[in-house]
Order: structure tokens, then sequence, then C-alpha cells
């Protein structure tokens, strides 16, 4: 049985009437995989949170952490809020523009493209194939791949855009058009890289350069793939939980031009007393504070969409689930702007305040709408009756006190770091010298997280149970409604601006009536472009000078290439994700330098492809540790890091020690990394050959201090060579960081070199 | 002469700003056209549009 109706329509149009019915098949299996992999990302948080205060549970080698903490985060953001994004998108585009989507087979493609995507995201990123590009770890294939899907949605989102049947396109659509258009802009220039091998590659940016792309596209990412598409689904399901229109229609149009146009500038803010030139950094700063008004003005139309409903929140699990989501946007993007001011982020960065900030968003503001958006869809999809208000209800609360427990203890561990970092004695000392003193200090609010997290999954999996049990109740037949609507003239007459009044004839008339606005507003390709330009403006008014201004990156003479097997150990140091946990940038901050040594310059890291400066520590900075231990130290370090250091939170990698070195593919890397412009000269022919006689060297220093035989053809020996290596090229007095196993007194780089020179000289 | 050298030397200490009152301009514009009142008709129009779409069912149990 089926239903029709009649869209309102001209008496013109009416005789025009078309019949279609919508695509629902492919929202319920965008909805399923939301749940699947949210539980699934989800359950990998709380083991990687339970691994920062367990450290025995770092399965080695692919349940570790350093390689479980990019599958989280991926599967969390483009899984789970991915195909959240997916389910509402299809859902509402359809209804908004009066058509079924364009192409039923781009719909499928895109579907199980985007879900071989995550299957492949699932395999590779534990068994260690990573760009190490927070957010964009995932090799040049999958990223290939990733684009072609992106495509085959957009074409297939646009193509419906020309095929409506309505005329004006509502705002939640510019949200979505400028989502789609934005992350394939960010996602094809920041993956641009030299492949090295069939899930191998280097970026073809290095160290500021690289640093810069990705926090464009790592803030952009957050941007335009969890912010936009989120604001606008709040746009259509908001009004339609809330049983009322938009609280604003002008405030959404206001802030959806001020957000498009201010977003793409403030990825800088995330490398605050880095290498990056102090104008890019204030610029990012700027940007990032006038973002406030915007983002707000997203919050306020959404909570205000309620006007005269609130008394429907309290019995209304979904309206509840979708307030605190809105409410959760309003804390986040009002605390973004705030860690974004230079001297806020000199306390905040590379501390856990970053990940409390970025849960608090994603727990509340993607979870929670998400959560609200399927239980509204669910009924209506599944055309029964929800399996139980009661559950659904429990999920809301369970979850919230999961937030609260995440986020104040993750605070509080992110405070108290950022603060015994920085905190000298009355003599002008360091008080915590110790690297591991502050991460001890955490583990009481770690597992406090870890009881947050595990009753947020409690409540996904009460949600998961609530839609299956929903579904299971499902009638034998869906209904297919078949709607009724007229099809848009190919040519449009313009409305008078307000009854009575004359439609202005001329084109300066109707520029100076700013109906060009509207012209827009009802054309999908124009305004696709319109957002292309806002986008792109502000990308390139900093990117060119970036990368074009040679004062921006001034060179060092003596920095010179990684040696072959420094650059196999730097590989190995990406494929195990200890970039995770260790920074390799010490701010111009007395206590970075009293605690590091000489602060990171810009010319340090022109051969670095990519950069590797992190983005927290949950060990210490690495820039200096060239020569500060004996390479028998970090090889007991890394069989055991409690038997050098007791406190360490830091997995054993036994797999490192054992496993043997591919000394084969070291040429494809050097030549890969040759052709990126790193002047390697002979070592583009005898890579391999210059690798093992390093090797032997670190071997033999191994052998006679103690550490035993035959590790010349081991994996350590390339990483421990890496990690000698670093910081080395500056030559500059260090101060050695008073961790276990190494003295806490002035050093300086060469006079405390390890027993083996690092490299035997540079190619 | 390189373009890296080229930009290096078009000293553009105030490049950013001009993206800035580019931005400003274009805000002033959407600003002037969203907040006059002779569309205040099309918005309240445009701002039903979630709510136009309804295709009621009755909900029904499996087997039904």
């Amino acid at each position: 049985m089926s239903e029709s109706r009649s869209a309102p329509a001209g008496a013109a149009a009416a005789a025009r009437l078309e019949s279609f019915s919508y695509d629902d098949d492919i929202v319920r299996k965008f909805l399923f995989v939301t749940i699947l992999w949210g539980f699934v990302g989800m359950l990998v948080g709380v083991l990687i949170a339970i691994q920062m205060a367990l450290p025995e549970l770092n399965f080695a080698p692919f349940l570790t952490f350093g390689r479980l903490r990019p599958l989280h985060t991926n599967a969390v953001i483009f899984a789970f809020a991915g195909n959240a994004i997916f389910t509402g998108v299809y859902y509402s585009t359809q209804r908004l523009t009066k058509a079924r989507m364009f192409s039923d087979g781009l719909s499928r493609a895109h579907f199980w493209g985007w879900q071989l995507i995550i299957v492949a995201a699932a395999l590779t990123l534990p068994l260690g194939y990573t760009q190490a590009k927070e957010y964009a770890e995932l090799e040049w294939p999958i990223d290939i791949m990733i684009a072609v899907v992106w495509v085959i949605f957009a074409i297939n989102f646009i193509g419906t855009l020309i095929k409506r049947r309505e005329r004006h396109l509502y705002v939640a659509l510019w949200f979505y058009i400028a989502s789609i258009i934005t992350v394939a802009v960010l996602h094809i220039f920041n993956n641009l890289s030299m492949p090295a091998g069939p899930l191998k590659s280097y970026s073809i940016y290095a160290g500021v350069q690289d640093a810069f792309m990705q926090w464009w596209y790592g803030h952009n990412a957050v941007a335009f793939f969890l912010t936009t598409p989120f604001l606008g689904m709040m746009y259509y399901f908001m009004p339609k939980a809330a049983e009322g229109p938009v609280f604003s229609y002008k405030l959404s149009i206001l802030h959806f031009w001020t957000l498009v146009f201010m977003y793409i500038w403030a990825g800088p803010h995330h490398l605050h007393y880095s290498s990056l030139p102090e104008w890019a950094s204030t610029l990012g700063m700027i940007f990032s504070v006038m973002l406030w008004a915007p983002s707000w003005g997203g919050m306020i139309n959404g909570l205000l969409t309620l006007r005269g409903g609130w008394h429907k929140v309290a019995d209304d699990p979904i309206l509840k689930f979708m307030v605190l989501a809105i409410t959760g946007y309003g804390m986040s993007t009002f605390e973004g702007p705030m860690l974004s001011v230079k001297a806020v982020n000199s306390l905040s960065h590379y501390t856990d305040w970053t990940i409390a900030h970025v849960h608090s968003g994603a727990l509340t503001w993607n979870g929670f709408f998400t959560f609200g958006m399927i239980y509204w869809l669910a009924p209506r999809l599944f055309q029964t009756e929800l399996y139980s208000k009661k559950l659904m209800n429990t999920h809301f609360w369970i979850a919230t006190v999961g937030i609260v427990l995440y986020i104040v203890s993750i605070y509080s561990a992110g405070v108290t770091q950022g603060l015994m970092w920085r905190a000298f004695d009355e003599t002008g000392r360091l008080q915590y010298p110790d690297f591991v003193e502050t991460v001890a200090r955490l583990i009481p609010m770690y597992w406090v997280r870890v009881v947050g997290g595990t009753l947020y999954l409690v409540g996904v999996v009460m949600f998961a149970y609530n839609i299956m049990k929903t579904w299971a109740k499902r009638p034998a037949a869906y209904q297919v409604p078949v709607i009724q609507a007229a099809a848009l003239p190919k040519a449009y007459s313009p409305e008078p601006l307000r009854p009575g009044a004359n439609v202005p004839t001329t084109a300066f008339g109707r520029f100076m009536s700013l109906s060009f606005h509207r012209a827009w507003e009802r054309a999908p390709i124009l305004f696709t472009v319109l957002t292309l330009i806002a986008v792109a403006i502000a990308s390139l008014f900093e990117i060119i000078p970036t990368f074009l201004i040679k004062s921006n990156v001034p060179t060092i003479a003596s920095v010179k290439p990684y040696t072959p097997l420094e650059l196999a150990g730097r590989d190995i140091y990406i494929r195990e994700g200890c970039f995770n946990c260790h920074s390799q940038m010490i701010r111009p901050l007395r206590f970075e330098t009293e605690r590091y040594g000489e602060y990171s310059k810009p010319g340090e890291a022109v051969y670095e492809h990519p950069f590797l400066w992190g983005s927290r520590r949950i060990g210490p900075d690495l820039a200096r540790e060239g020569g500060l231990k004996s390479n028998l130290w970090h090889l007991r370090h890394f069989q055991n890091p409690r038997e050098v250091n007791a406190k360490s939170i830091m997995p054993a990698y036994t797999h490192i020690v054992e496993n043997d070195m591919d000394f084969d593919v070291i040429q494809k890397r050097v030549d890969a990394m040759a052709m990126l412009g790193v002047p390697y000269g002979d070592a583009v022919n005898k890579a391999p050959e210059m690798a093992r006689a390093q090797a032997q060297q670190i071997a033999a220093d191994l052998k006679a201090t103690g550490g035993g035989d035959g590790f010349e053809t081991k994996e350590v020996t390339a990483l421990i060579a890496y990690l000698q290596r670093l910081g080395r090229d500056i030559q500059t007095p260090t101060v050695a960081r008073g961790s276990a196993g190494s003295p806490n007194t002035v050093a300086t780089a060469p006079a405390s070199a390890p027993s083996v020179a690092p490299g035997g000289g540079h190619p | 002469m390189s373009l890296t050298e080229l930009m290096s030397g078009a000293n553009l200490d105030g490049y950013a700003q001009v993206s800035l009152l580019l931005f400003l301009v274009a805000f002033g514009f959407v600003l002037w056209r969203v907040f006059s009142p002779r569309y205040s008709a099309t918005y309240r129009k445009a701002a039903q549009m979630p709510l136009d779409d309804e295709t009621p069912q009755t909900p029904r149990n499996r087997g039904e």
C-alpha cells in the first residue's frame, strides 16, 4: 500500500506534477553502519584509555597504543561521524530537494566504497602503515580510494541538487555543499605524497610547510567534517524534533558565510611557538578568536529553535540529546578560540587539555547529535514505534555522566601536566625535572577517564540494542510513499522582493537590491564555486607566502639528510606511532629550553618528510635526543621501559628488538626522498650498503657495552641510529632531561656523543 | 629569477590584511542583505522548508 501527497505548487506547475519516491534503503544502510563503527571506535577508545593507565595491556605489536590511537580517531571521525553524516545528508537532502538521490548506483557505490575504506583503515593502521599525519594517517592507495568515493558522493549530491523540484536551497544544503567541497580540497592537498612502496609514502611537503599543510587540513577536518555537516543536520533535524522552524533563518545565512570564510584560516593555532613563522601563527590566532561569533551564532540558532517549546525537553529524550549536543558545541567553540590565544596555548599545548577539548566536542556535539538524530529517524525509517523510550532516556543519562567523568578528569590531567612542566622552584630550577613525574601524577585521572569512557560505551550498547529491537519490530514490507511535486521550470521568473514591489529590470538594479544572493541560493553549481572561492582565498593567502617566501624557512648549513639507516629508523618510529606520545619540537619557552635544550629552528626540519613535531607529550620531547643516552640505554628501554624507568607508561617494543631489518626496502625509500629534493648524493646508489655499515657500528657498541650479540640485522639498531641523530646537526649545548638512566646535568651534544657516532658521516 | 625569489622580494607585509578586508566587504554585503526587511517573507518561507516534507506513516509491527 502506498500513499501520495502533493507538494504546494502553482496552478501552472500543477499540470506537470511528477511522481517519485525517496531512497530510504540507503539511509537505513548508513544508519546501521553508524552504530556498528561507533561501537568499534569507542571500544578501541576505552582500550587505549586503559593502556594509558596500565601499560602492560599493550599487546605488541599490533595492539599497542601508538598503532591503536589513530585507529580510534579515524574510526570515530570518519567511520562513526562520517556514516552519521551520510545518514543525515541522504535523508534530508532528498526531502529538502523533493527529489530521489541522483543515482541509486552512485549511492550504493558510495556506501560500499566508504565501508571498504574503513575496513582498509582497520587493517592497515594496526599493522603500522601510516603517514604519521593526524587524521590523515592512511597510506596513499587508501587516500586515492577516499578521493574517488568522495567524488562519487559529490556527483550524487550535486546531481540531486540539479534535478531538484524545490527552487530554494535550504540552508542545511549550503552546509553540505561547503563540507563536500572543502573536504575534497583539504584531503587532496594534504595527502600529496611520493610513493616508496605499495603502502609507504613520503609527504611532498617538508618540515614547516608539511606542518602547516597538516594543520590547515587537521583543523579544517574538524571544521568541515565534524562541524559544518552537523550544523546542516542541526538545521534540518532540530526543527523536526522541536516541531517548529529554525529560530532565525537570517542568522543561519550570516553564520554560514562567516564560518566558511573564517574557519579555514584558523589551522596555524595548532603550531603556536613552533617553527612556524610568527605572522602565520598570529593570523591563525586572530581568525580563531573571531570564530567565536559565527560558532555561537549557530549554537544560539539551534537552541532558540526550541523557543516556546522548552517544556518538551523534559519529556522527550531526543530533544535532550540534541540540546546537550548543541550546548556541547557551544562549549567547545568557546574553548577553541580561547585555546588559540597564545598565552593560553603555551600552557595547554602538548597536554591532555587538548584531548579533553576534542572529546568534549566529539562526545557531545557529534555523538549526542548522532544519537538524537538516529532515535528520531529509526521509527520513521523502520516504520514502527521505537522499542523503548525508557532505555533511550537511560542512555542519555548514563552517557552524560560518562562525559562529565571523562572531561573533568582529563581537563584536570591537562592542567596538572601543563603546570608541572612549567613549575620552577625558588632556586630557579625546574621543580619537576624528571618528565616521568609529570606522567605518574596523571594515572588516577586516567582511571577516572576509563570509567567515564566505559559509561559512554555502555550507552552506545544500549543505543544499539534499542535500535536493533526497533528494527526487529519492522513490518513485513516497508511502505514506499509516492510523492508528487512539480518539476522546476527551466526558465526562472524573478519574484518581487515583497508583495506589490517591482522586480528590478537591470543587472545593476538587481545588484543594488542584493537579489544576487537569492540567485546564488537557487544555483547549486554557482553556490559551490563561490564556497570554493571563499575557502580558497583564505587558504592561498596563508599557503603562498609560507611556501614561496624564503625567509619563512631559513636554512642551516650544517643540517644534512638522515643516513639511509637513520631514515629506516625514522620509518620504524613512524610505523610504531611513537609520534603519538613524543614531540620533536622544543618551543622557545624557558621551561622547555631548560628541560630539553635549544629551541627548534625551522631550518632543522627541511629534510623531514613528513614533519614529526607531534601534538602531545605523554613522553618527553625528543628533538635533542641524539647523544643524551647510550645505545645500550635505548635498547633496554625498548625491551622493557620499566627496567630503566620504573614509572614509565611506554609499551615494551620487544618485536623491534627481535625483528630482522629489511635492508632491501631502504634503497627505494632513499630514492623517493631524493626525488622529493633531499640531496642524498651517493646514497641513491648504495643505500643498503651504507645502512649495513652503520648498523654494524651500533651493533658493535651494543655488544661491547653488554647489550648482546647480533643486533646488526635487527630493526632496533635502525631506530637507535635515528634517535641518536636527533638534534645533533645544530650542535648546541643541551640539558639532559634527568629521567632515569640519564644524569640531570648539563651536557654538550658533541662531547656527550654516543660511543658510536650516529651516521658515520652524512651522505 | 625564481618564483621564490620573486615572492621573497615582493615585501608582502600587508598581504594577509587584504584578505581580511575582502572578507569584511563581503560580510557587509551579506549583512545588508540578511537584515533588509524586504526579504523577511522569503526567509519565513525558507525556514518552514524542513517542516514541509512530512510523509506521515502509521506505525506498524512485524507481520502487519
